[in-house]
């Protein structure tokens, strides 16, 4: 896996995760700061009564953002012990705009780099989030949610915010060109697997029933679709030696026949399949761990042809100009590729892109031989004008054309 | 005489025309919207977007899923009404608030219950299964899901004409020796029929119309279980908001349509 730089977390920040992530845990505190947002939707701010008191209410305040986090989306400011300590400048409000699947991660990484912030600047920052489907977010932000700082499931959606004129061209110039984290697709399947599904090819099988949400309704099963129809161009390949995107099609085609539901998005359809539903589903590697983290039961099956999953987060620049955060935004983006918050990410089922934390964890996170990634398929451009357009080929499979 | 300029003519002017300015606004502006924007590049476009296969079956899947829906709650609603007005037992007030329920309970919620209830895993759904029958993610559950939706309806339609109607009639019926089920089909389905149909009508449209009920317990697959307003929201979210927008005017004209018939046959009743 390529590489460019390593960007060590700054100085004494460098102890372990777990139990910096406890200690900075107790001095979260909700504020009621989030003033938002949209209009579109009702807004889900969770007003603490304990605003402005100290320290000893921290723990209450800790339970009341326990207790906010039951909402599936919602948006809750946090922001670090309101201490003192030298103030330069005044503090920093960072908005972070993200997609759903990252939230547990972006929590336990947001007390760490407060904590590193506040080493370093004596700054404190406080964080405003709000997490939703990918596609819904990066809507949400070209609409005008002032989001500083993004991490979306796809680069597609990054590009819609450049379309736009928020997020600038050269974001890829970033490490692993813009890329925080990495997965792969993978098979979630019945405990001890009682049909043996190995691949791709298995879910075409008759009598299985399988899951994956609707890339029409979410963006990120994309990588879902771009996973099975890349499959069957890999097979292609190893039977006429070359790629063959018929054959893909009518491959996408076999799995598809097998469909028990197209759900809305990707936890929908693992919602489903807790529900009883289905042999198989396709989704994301860390989706399903951290599913198994919570107590459910799957069995992981990583397919050897499958995709390299790559999810970006940039700084949007347009709203850090207009907020005057430019500084604390790049320094919150450029953590992300940190030792401290990639080891954050693999915890919650992330594979890393830095090659050190990933060589930790490299037992959990075995690469599949047959791993391509989106270049194999042509790039996003062609994948989104050759599968996803309007008369594309997942229209003609979903259409039954 | 002080008090004349109380009853001057503008203030009804006033009121009317408030009235009237709601509604334009809440009603007819965002509907007239959907029409405008769904036309504003011309019929090729509409057209396109209409005559998309996944479309029209889509919309055609939820007329025949809805009338299903309504024929349910038509029977299941007019009896449950007679036996609400009709008889007296314990615990009948609290049964009758419990009808307007599922207004009060967000439709998810709904189809939450029903992945519940009938899901593989519960018994009902497991039953089914072995016999063969796919309940959740398939037709069955969408019409399930829309039944639970329009349940109070037909119901609450039938109610204030039962309870309104004539006693001398009925018993005229049977003193001059007509059976119960003469005296049902002749003289009191009659009576209730405005109401039958009006609940009926508007149970099919809100069914036409069913999101969040459906979405969760329908496979959404085109022509199988996908109906037009997740079809609506797939298109959506997929940044096609003029093929959303040409599918909701198709279903806005029939809404509007079948509400239309609603007032005929509800003067019509009145008249009689």
């Amino acid at each position: 896996m390529r590489r460019n730089n390593i960007r060590p977390g700054g100085g004494q920040a460098e102890s372990d995760g777990g139990e910096r992530r406890s200690s900075a845990g107790t001095d979260r505190s909700e504020q009621g700061g989030a003033r938002r947002r949209r209009d579109a939707e009702p807004s889900r701010v969770k007003r603490s009564p304990l605003k402005r008191l100290s320290a000893l209410m921290a723990a209450a305040a800790l339970t009341g953002s326990l207790l906010a986090g039951c909402a599936g989306r919602e948006s809750a400011a946090e922001s670090g012990g309101s201490g003192g300590g030298a103030e330069q400048q005044g503090d920093v409000k960072l908005v972070i705009g993200a997609y759903s699947v990252v939230k547990d991660s972006v929590q336990d990484i947001i007390p760490l780099f407060q904590q590193k912030w506040k080493e370093e600047t004596g700054q404190t920052v406080t964080f405003e989030e709000s997490y939703e489907a990918s596609g819904t977010q990066a809507r949400a932000i070209a609409g005008g949610f002032e989001a500083d700082v993004t991490l979306l499931s796809l680069e597609g959606d990054i590009d819609k915010l450049t379309k736009a004129g928020l997020v600038n061209e050269n974001w890829k110039d970033k490490p692993d060109g813009g890329m925080i984290t990495r997965s792969v697709v993978a098979i979630g399947t019945r405990e001890g697997n009682p049909l043996g599904i190995k691949n791709f090819a298995d879910l075409a099988k008759p009598g299985v029933k399988v899951l994956y949400p609707n890339p029409k309704t979410s963006g990120g099963a994309q990588w879902d679709i771009n996973a099975i129809y890349g499959a069957g161009l890999k097979e292609s390949e190893r039977r006429t030696g070359q790629k063959d995107p018929a054959f893909a099609k009518t491959f996408l085609e076999s799995v598809h026949a097998n469909i028990e539901s197209l759900d809305k998005s990707g936890r929908a359809s693992m919602a489903a399949f807790e529900y009883g539903v289905g042999d198989a589903l396709v989704t994301y590697e860390n989706e399903l761990a951290a599913r198994i983290k919570q107590g459910a039961k799957y069995e992981v099956v990583v397919p050897d042809d499958t995709i390299l999953i790559e999810n970006p987060a940039a700084v949007v620049d347009a709203n850090v100009d207009k907020h005057g955060t430019r500084e604390a935004a790049e320094a919150f983006l450029d953590f992300l590729w940190s030792a401290e918050a990639q080891r954050v990410f693999a915890d919650n089922g992330f594979r890393p892109t830095d090659p050190e934390v990933y060589a930790e964890f490299e037992s959990s996170y075995p690469v599949p031989p047959g791993l391509f990634d989106i270049q194999y398929l042509g790039g996003w451009s062609e994948v989104r004008e050759k599968l996803y357009s309007k008369r594309g080929v997942w229209y003609e499979v979903l259409a039954g054309i | 005489m002080q008090t004349s300029w109380l009853r001057h003519k503008g203030w009804t002017y006033g009121f009317r025309s408030t009235v009237l300015l709601y509604f334009v606004v809440l009603i007819v502006l965002p509907i007239a919207g959907v029409y405008v924007y769904s036309f504003s590049e011309g019929w090729g476009p509409f057209w396109e977007n209409v005559s998309d296969p996944i479309a029209w079956k889509a919309v055609l899947l939820t007329l025949k899923l809805a009338l299903v829906a309504t024929v349910i709650n038509v029977l299941i609603g007019t009896m449950i009404a007679w036996v609400l007005v009709r008889y007296r037992f314990p615990g009948r007030t609290v049964l009758n608030s419990l009808v307007d329920l599922p207004f009060a309970l967000p439709t998810a919620v709904g189809g939450l219950m029903i992945l519940l209830l009938l899901g593989p895993n519960s018994w009902v759904g497991g039953i089914a299964e072995k016999f063969g029958f796919d309940i959740v993610f398939h037709q069955p559950a969408i019409v399930i899901a829309m039944v639970f939706v329009t349940f109070p309806f037909v119901i609450r339609a039938i109610q204030p004409l039962l309870e309104e109607m004539d006693a001398s009639a009925e018993e005229a019926s049977y003193t001059l020796g007509a059976s119960r089920a003469t005296t049902f089909f002749r003289v009191i389905l009659p009576q209730i029929a405005p109401g039958i149909a009006g609940g009926a009508m508007l149970a099919f449209s809100r069914a036409l119309a069913e999101f969040g009920a459906v979405v969760l317990v329908a496979g959404n697959i085109p022509a199988k279980t996908l109906t037009a307003s997740v079809f609506i929201y797939g298109e959506v979210e997929s940044d096609n908001n003029l093929g959303a927008a040409a599918v909701s005017v198709l279903l806005l004209t029939l809404s509007l349509g079948i509400l239309w018939l609603i007032n005929r046959v509800q003067r019509r009743g009145g008249r009689n």
